[in-house]
């Protein structure tokens, strides 16, 4: 049975042995298999993030929509950051920025009592007849799922009085500590609900029929060339699914979708900013192209599985040669080599010599990296290609699709570094950073912080509005570094003047210290 | 009207999120909170979209402890790591105190933190909590309740009353985007009077000020509608009484506030007037220049007022009665009871101009729009009409796209403010009069 099958998808922690909590080295993490780490457990513990909030940054994207949160009034808050990106992604898109448009049924105490459905029906109601959306996303949280609210009862209820398709989102928080499990939720909704293709879809859209093209293993990239013809015209199908779930902005959408169309292919993107009525066009795709197997590898199988439609889930294109593998695998499945290894020439050629103005101030540098596991180690290959010296990398969960990526590392690097896994948790970062002393920091949205007072200089590893994918996206990382060690006042000035809320102490011991293995032991 | 079924893009976070920007505030504050790992990034990105960039405080943003309770506490309960969390924040983080915050999920599955609390407290830890589960109510709530929290258990008991000593507050830190910049002008003013002040959450707030705040003749809260509880309660506790007044934007409002507070003090009233003569005779001094422009280049303008129960009436207030501008329609977003629907309504009612706008309570923004044209109704096809131009909506910015409709200027002040860069900024007493006729004019002008 598919997971699919299911009202909500299982966690991470059960499907991919996802882990959170650990110390090891680069070298040693390229020589084990992910099923063999001991996930281990803080004894101190500082907030993160839950599956909500990336949840919330991809339906709040997505157009002619209503994103219904049900839960207590602050559940969803988290959108006002989120708006930034959806006013600033659809004014790239289409010209005219809008609000997102995000709705909580605010649960008080007597719903806590007496129960959120009663008010959760009304809600949809409301919502369809006020906005006529295309789409509802009604979005679980915490609450609900402890009092027990069966939001898939409530909306197979009213579906048939609202013009709107419903689609259900469980998110609650406390279930998985792999907030990941994030784009299952959202991919699991969408895939359930939104991929049959509307009676009235544009027919320009029904291009090629499902595809039974073999496929490889899924972190091996495929290698058929075998191409179905479209019924139609006899024109092979050369449209691929591009998955974005918002870590790349329109920039950076832009940069991928100029490599592809070099190789012969067009590109639609899913699922943000992706009309709630186009995205069964997903299910008629020649292939679906990860830019991040973290993130896709839910929604890519089932795609597969369900719709004959073939993926790969290999490389993440940040990094010269990663993307150059990247279409390399994509070009291998076209049968289009060839025009790649020409465009790969090429664009290697203009980027290597764009970048020699930079790399004499990047040479010797130690950098840190921390963000998400893929974007962190694509991110330090990069920075290694760019002269810099990796001195270590925390990631916010580990898990299988990450092995060859250690691997790279672990290539790229004689010396050995520190690879820590936490769902951010400043106050070992803080620990480990002012042991190494690293002269850079790239850290994840709100993730510079610590590093910004202890006076090192940072940038922003993850951000929307700047580009940081393929070639271009190599040139203008290594243009915004430049730009950050040529003045990193503004950090040095904080370091003089603020301090970080730990005690001295902190700072001698060891930075492990209150990770519990599975035995149940604190590190020494 | 307001729905009862959702809010529309409610324009606060939770009483959690409220109360951990609240302890942020603090000094030496460090929040615990008692809840799933979700919560603290919820924060930390609403403050990041909503709270005009600023993220965190001393110990804010990610960096606040938290139990992070997982399906095995939800079954199991939270309390025992509760308890060792507590323990190792002590040994890990530099703090003057410490505040835990309780939520949704651990109030929902019944964990009693008050006995832990008190075990700390008996070892002299400088420890309290509040129970803010989300389901209680907004951000505006969780201010209400830490503050509570600070009164009952942090504040010294059974102190001599030192004449002179007051107390401040009334503006929730984050949630008023403006909170610094406001407390320290009407602290200035309030020193100006010959007071000494405790307003909590300044720079010049020490713990140690806070611990003494029992000593205070006066509790001033300069809210109808926020941090009240928590003055009946530091009376309760403390026999301090209050005064709560309204939020004082620009001289019309400060003269009030500051004479009333002078008659509940019983300070001498020569005092007062010529604390109010100096700052009105600067007020103007400073802003007799602006005057050729602003009638050269019309800038007059009707308006539109939305925000929460703080600055809705006092913007408006200010608007009419200081700038000579002419609101309309005055909109209060965030939930008010019956009694303080009717006084907030008195407030906007009382302007000496004669204007009588409009004031309605709607949390969903998208229905502004259906209430100004219920209240200006306009023929396209009229030659000759007296249209709802030149306007001005000052709100949050979400009224981004409501001034776009009307072709009206635009001001975010209440939350949320994701447009504008916010560090000590201030709209309070006379010199917060002043930066904002600034800002108003400031994108009237802005494409000269």
């Amino acid at each position: 049975m598919s997971f699919f099958d299911q009202k909500e998808p299982p966690r991470r922690e059960e499907r991919l042995g996802a882990c959170i909590a650990m110390n090891d080295t680069v070298h040693n993490l390229a020589k084990k298999k992910s099923c063999l780490h001991d996930d281990g457990e803080r004894a101190f513990n500082q907030g993160s993030i839950c599956l909500l909030l990336p949840a919330l940054a991809i339906l709040n994207s997505i157009p002619d929509s209503v994103v219904l949160i049900h839960g207590a009034n602050g559940c969803g808050s988290s959108s006002h950051s989120q708006n930034a990106n959806t006013r600033s992604g659809s004014f790239q898109r289409t010209g005219t920025g809008k609000d997102a448009l995000w709705l909580s049924t605010g649960l008080n105490e007597t719903d806590v009592i007496s129960g959120g459905e009663l008010k959760l029906a009304p809600a949809i109601r409301e919502a369809d007849q006020r906005y006529r959306p295309k789409t509802i996303f009604v979005v679980s949280t915490c609450v609900p799922g402890i009092i027990g609210d069966d939001i898939d009862g409530v909306i197979a209820e009213v579906q048939p009085d609202v013009s709107a398709r419903i689609v259900p989102i469980h998110c609650q928080g406390f279930k998985t500590k792999i907030w990941a499990t994030a784009y299952d939720a959202v991919y699991h909704g969408i895939g359930r609900t939104l991929l049959d293709e509307p009676d009235d879809a544009a027919p320009e859209a029904a291009q090629g029929d499902a595809q039974d093209a073999a496929l490889e293993a899924p972190t091996g990239a495929p290698q058929a060339t075998v191409q179905t013809a479209s019924p139609e015209n006899d024109q092979p199908n050369r449209t691929v699914n591009l998955m974005n779930i918002s870590s790349m902005g329109r920039v950076d959408e832009l940069e991928l979708e100029r490599l592809l169309k070099a190789i012969g292919l067009d590109v639609n993107f899913f699922p943000v900013f992706a009309s709630p009525d186009g995205m069964f066009r997903m299910t008629k795709a020649a292939l679906s192209i990860s830019t991040c197997p973290t993130h896709d590898d839910y929604i890519l199988k089932h795609l597969h599985e369900k719709y004959g439609v073939p993926y790969q889930l290999k490389h993440m294109p940040i990094g010269i040669e990663n993307t150059n593998q990247w279409i390399r695998d994509i070009a291998a499945f076209f049968g289009v080599s060839d025009q790649a290894e020409q465009l790969i020439a090429r664009e290697e050629q203009e980027l290597q010599a764009a970048l020699a103005e930079f790399k004499p101030l990047f040479a010797g540098k130690t950098v840190f990296v921390s963000a998400g596991e893929f974007r962190a180690l694509v991110t330090a290959q990069l920075l290694t290609e760019l002269g810099f010296t990796v001195s270590g990398i925390r990631s916010f969960h580990h898990d299988e699709f990450a092995e060859e990526e250690y691997k790279k590392l672990a290539r790229q690097s004689k010396d050995d570094y520190v690879v820590n896994i936490a769902n951010v948790q400043p106050f070992e970062e803080a620990n480990l950073l002012q042991k190494l002393k690293p002269d850079l920091f790239l850290g994840h949205t709100n993730g510079n912080m610590t590093a910004a007072k202890l006076g090192i200089a940072t940038h922003v590893i993850y951000n929307t509005g700047l580009s940081y994918v393929g070639y271009k996206g190599a040139y203008e990382l290594a243009r915004r570094l430049y730009r950050q060690l040529r003045n990193p006042a503004y950090n040095a000035n904080l370091a003089k003047h603020l301090r970080l809320p730990y005690q001295t102490e902190w700072y001698q011991s060891n930075p492990f210290q209150y990770i519990k293995t599975r035995g149940g032991s604190l590190h020494g | 009207m307001a729905n009862h079924v959702f809010v529309e893009r409610p324009r606060y976070t939770c009483a959690s999120g409220g109360a951990v920007a609240t302890v942020t505030a603090l000094p030496g504050g460090i929040p615990i909170l008692h809840a799933a790992q979700g919560c603290a990034g919820n924060f930390a990105w609403t403050q990041n979209g909503a709270a005009g960039l600023q993220v965190g405080g001393y110990c804010g943003s990610l960096t606040v402890p938290s139990s992070n309770i997982q399906e095995r506490e939800v079954v199991f309960g939270g309390v025992e790591r509760l308890h060792e969390q507590i323990g190792h924040t002590l040994k890990i983080m530099d703090g003057e105190l410490f505040v835990v915050l309780t939520s949704c999920v651990t109030e929902v599955i019944g964990d009693d933190v008050a006995p832990v609390i008190a075990e700390y407290r008996e070892q002299g830890i400088p420890i309290t909590f509040a129970e803010t589960a989300g389901f209680k109510g907004n951000a505006y709530v969780g201010y209400d309740l830490v503050l509570q929290s600070l009164f009952r258990d942090v504040l010294q008991r059974g102190i001599p009353t030192v004449k002179r000593n007051v107390n401040l507050w009334g503006i929730p830190p984050y949630q008023d985007v403006f909170w610094r910049g406001n407390l320290s002008e009407l602290r200035r003013l309030l020193e100006k009077l010959g007071l000494t002040v405790n307003s909590f959450f300044t720079a010049e707030d020490t713990v140690e000020s806070i611990r003494h705040a029992a000593s205070a003749e006066l509790n001033i809260v300069v809210s109808e509608t926020y941090g009240l509880e928590a003055a009946k309660a530091f009376q309760e506790i403390h026999g301090v009484p209050f005064l709560s007044l309204p939020l004082p934007i620009g001289p019309s409002a400060t003269e009030p506030f500051l004479t009333k507070v002078g008659e509940a003090l019983a300070l001498e009233s020569a005092v007062v007037e010529s604390v109010i003569a100096s700052e009105r005779r600067s007020f103007y001094h400073t802003l007799g220049p602006l005057t050729d422009c602003y009638n050269d280049f019309d800038l007059q303008r009707y308006a539109i007022v939305v925000g929460d129960g703080n600055y809705a009436p006092a913007l408006t207030r200010f608007l009419a009665d200081d700038l000579g501008w002419l609101p309309e329609l005055v909109v209060i977003t965030d939930p008010h009871d019956d009694d303080k629907q009717t006084l907030l309504q008195a407030r906007v009612a009382a302007s000496p101009t004669g204007l009588t706008p409009q004031l309605v309570f709607e949390s969903d923004g998208s229905q502004i729009i259906e209430h100004f044209r219920r209240r200006w109704p306009s023929d396209p096809q009229q030659k000759y009409k007296n249209a709802f131009n030149p306007a001005f909506v000052v709100g949050s910015s979400l009224e981004r796209e409501l001034a776009a409709t009307l072709g009206a200027g635009h001001l975010s002040v209440s939350y949320p403010v994701a447009n504008r860069a916010i560090l000590d900024r201030g709209y309070t007493g006379y010199r917060g009069g002043l930066r904002l006729i600034e800002d108003l004019i400031g994108q009237i002008i802005a494409g000269r």
